[in-house]
């Protein structure tokens, strides 16, 4: 017995649960009452997208790691997740080639290509989708295929579209309806509520916190108020709320002290601001949140939580 | 009742049920004790008998000058086999007298002598040469802490029976069994420093114990017995003062700092024995527990007496067992083999099998943050791995190496199971290094 060799490693030799990948499935979780909602309202248009956002997710991060020379990392669920990211931020209309070359931007080269998942500065799927919008434009794909789709009666113009048209008062959705189903934009913008429910669930199994959808959409509706538009619309409507607590949230490109995530939250929420109002609507949020991204790294340095029993913090230099 | 806390921690199974309700036992002798002449922080002893001598059970057989020490005495009566070097519990080659143990052991300090006349000098000396080290497992010279800096009076003394470790119930029974001789203790500790308050630290899944304990110090009004939130690291020293006395411990300093010092409810039993009857720490109460283990047990066991005898006496082990700890789970050591040796800081043997542990692979940092919100002393956890492993020493100290106590929170809610602890080590040792230089 005495020579009996044990496994040997640091303290602690007890772990909770959690693992990167049921984490990312959790995510995926939180990701069904907005898939339900966009299925429900879109039908094929929407399963035909999702379908293809998560095989060329799969199919880009096996390929690439193969390339790389990496284990297969399907387990940890990340490609999945960004996948039906990718697919849920734009409009069911697009045809599901646009929704690969998306996922192929996002996984393959703004994930893999850097190095795989906890090496990427940039939200992926985010900056697939952006992307997207970029190529859209030099390719002479308007704002109206893109956004109207061809889909009968069913999608309108984005609510947004009518602030900027100049506040249609008749015609623009109500607040319930934007709260609880209305189809214009992207999939994920359809039903506040179905993203409310998603966040709620993420928060319960601990993966997120209240600290940057709060800061994100309070600065959003305390800057509108003042510059006097209508705080409550522009929260509604678009995609805000669903990049506040599914994009922003995002565990790499985020901050890492709960202190930066809230100047990172109001950072986002005065770039929506600014960029809805005084520049375009659409991918307002999904600028907001990259240039947030990028102001990560910097933030995680001079944001330094104050030491147990310290009087001052000390931020980290020398990088 | 509203239970106090500190902020940060977790919330780990606790895994108490196997032991804690079962009485303390003392097990049979082994045929040798193996005395390492380092068990404390501080100066190793040097052995102050040869190969051969005979000893008795309580003779001191490892001195030192230095300060910060403890001398070491055979918990044995029998003769010296060997002095030779052995790995200990932490895995490193330390010198240790090796004493065959006699058939025939003599009862010893059977009798009780009134401790109300001694003065503070008097305890200290006592705690000194009773080799008295804090026995909840950091090993700190309790002498060297009943004697604070003179620039710093001390008005608070508090007792750690918090157990916050999964598994370990010795403490826990400690109280049940011994209160009376826990509250003797405190009360010593309390004169030896000049202590004028002084509190109980009970978390709340040990309500038996505080049950025994709240009716017996409810005539002091010098002694509170105080009920904390199960939380783990609740019994860690800065956590502790800061969730009963709100005081904050700077970075860096002592709880004397804040005018406070901290007991572990073995060590005031242990300093009320050797003052009421002479009697060294030369055994102490552990908890043999885990899944691993066929009959889990609170046992009380000679210093010396190797795990793998413990071990045999509480009926062996099942088979898969993955990992064995000396010490509880959160910040014991894994053992590659049984041959190590009980010591004054062992607070428990646990058995653990495939399913406890966890073996999955270390993995890339995601950002999740968890281990931020976890970490008691609000360090940056995951910065500090990360530069520890790019050997970027002195960044890994700016998000706070050298303030980490070891907790292991950050690596137990780490969903890429990155071993903090042991980047902390590894960047503390090499700090250290770089300053001598």
């Amino acid at each position: 017995m005495a020579n009996n060799e044990f496994a040997y490693s640091p303290p602690p030799h007890i772990k909770s649960k959690d693992l990167t990948g049921s984490a990312m499935r959790d995510v995926a979780i939180a990701l069904i009452p907005v898939i339900a909602v966009a299925i429900g309202f879109f039908r094929l248009y929407a399963i035909v997208n999702l379908a293809a956002a998560v095989v060329t997710a799969i199919a880009c991060e096996w390929v690439m790691r193969k390339i790389m020379g990496r284990e297969p990392s399907i387990g940890d669920f990340s490609a999945i997740v960004t996948g039906l990211f990718v697919a849920l931020l734009l409009p069911p209309g697009v045809p599901f080639w646009y929704v690969m070359i998306g996922t192929f931007i996002a996984v393959a080269l703004v994930k893999e290509l850097m190095g795989g998942l906890g090496y990427n500065i940039f939200n992926p799927a985010l900056f697939g989708f952006v992307s997207l919008l970029i190529i859209s434009q030099l390719f002479g794909l308007t704002a109206t295929t893109l956004y109207l789709g061809a889909l009968d009666g069913v999608t309108s113009a984005t609510p947004l579209t009518f602030i900027k048209a100049g506040a249609l008062n008749g015609l623009r959705p109500g607040y319930w309806w934007l709260f609880l189903g209305h189809a214009g934009g992207a999939m994920a913008e359809v039903s506040i509520l179905a993203v409310l429910i998603g966040g709620a669930y993420l928060m319960y199994k601990g993966h997120i916190t209240w600290h940057i959808p709060v800061s994100i959409i309070g600065t959003v509706f305390i800057l509108t108020a003042i510059l006097g538009e209508n705080p409550l619309y522009m929260i509604l409507a678009g995609g805000l709320v669903f990049g506040a607590v599914f994009m922003a949230t995002d565990w790499v490109t985020s901050p890492d002290n709960r202190l930066a995530q809230i100047i990172y939250g109001v950072i986002i929420g005065v770039l929506v601001t600014v960029i809805r109002l005084y520049a375009a609507p659409t991918g307002a949020v999904a600028y907001s949140i990259l240039i947030g991204n990028a102001l990560t790294p910097l933030l995680n340095r001079v944001v330094v939580r104050k030491r147990f029993g310290a009087v001052k913090t000390v931020p980290v230099e020398g990088e | 009742m509203e239970l106090k806390t500190f902020r940060g921690g977790i919330h780990p199974p606790y895994r108490k049920e196997a032991t804690a309700g079962k009485a303390t036992v003392e097990i049979s002798l082994p045929a040798e004790v193996v005395i390492p002449m380092a068990q404390n922080v501080g100066a190793p002893n040097a052995p102050t008998v040869s190969v051969g001598d005979r000893v008795e059970a309580g003779q001191k057989i490892g001195a030192t000058d230095a300060f910060i020490s403890a001398p070491v005495h055979s918990s044995v009566s029998g003769t010296v086999k060997a002095i030779e070097e052995r790995k200990n519990f932490t895995g490193a080659p330390v010198n240790s007298v090796i004493i065959t143990v006699d058939p025939n052991q003599p009862a010893k300090w059977t009798e009780k002598r009134d401790v109300s006349n001694l003065s503070a000098e008097e305890i200290r000396n006592i705690a000194k040469e009773a080799g008295l080290v804090g026995l909840g497992g950091a090993a700190f010279p309790t002498f060297v802490k009943l004697t604070p800096p003179k620039d710093k009076a001390i008005d608070t003394v508090i007792i750690n029976a918090c157990e916050c470790e999964p598994f370990l119930t010795c403490d826990h029974r400690l109280m049940l069994e011994r209160a009376d001789d826990l509250i003797a203790g405190l009360k010593l500790m309390m004169k030896a420093v000049g202590a004028s308050k002084a509190f109980i630290g009970v978390e709340a899944n040990k309500m038996d114990a505080a049950d025994v304990l709240t009716p017996k110090v409810s005539g002091e009004s010098a002694i509170d017995v105080v009920l904390l939130e199960v939380k783990y690291p609740e019994g860690a020293e800065k956590m502790l003062i800061d969730a009963i006395t709100g005081r904050r411990v700077p970075p860096g300093k002592l709880p004397s700092e804040v005018g406070v010092l901290v007991q572990n409810v073995g060590t005031a039993i242990a300093l009320y024995d050797a003052a009421s009857t002479g009697k060294p720490v030369i055994d102490r109460v552990i908890t043999v527990s885990g899944p691993g283990m066929k009959n889990p047990a609170n046992v009380l066991v000679k210093i010396g007496t190797p795990i793998e005898h413990v071990i045999e006496q509480c009926g062996g082990m099942t088979g898969g067992v993955a990992k064995v700890i000396m010490g509880g789970p959160m910040t014991g050591f894994a053992q590659k083999d049984l041959s190590a040796s009980v010591v004054k800081g062992t607070s428990g043997i646990l058995a653990l099998t495939q399913e406890v542990i966890d073996s999955n692979a270390e993995q890339r940092c995601v950002g999740c943050d968890k281990c931020l919100d976890a970490c008691p002393m609000f360090l940056t956890p995951n910065m500090i791995a990360k530069e520890a492993r790019l050997g970027k020493w002195d960044l890994a100290d700016k998000y706070g190496a050298r303030d980490c106590f070891e907790c292991g929170c950050c690596s137990y809610v780490c969903p890429a199971r990155i071993p903090h602890v042991g980047y902390v080590r590894k960047a503390k040792a090499e700090l250290a290094a770089a300053a001598k230089k």
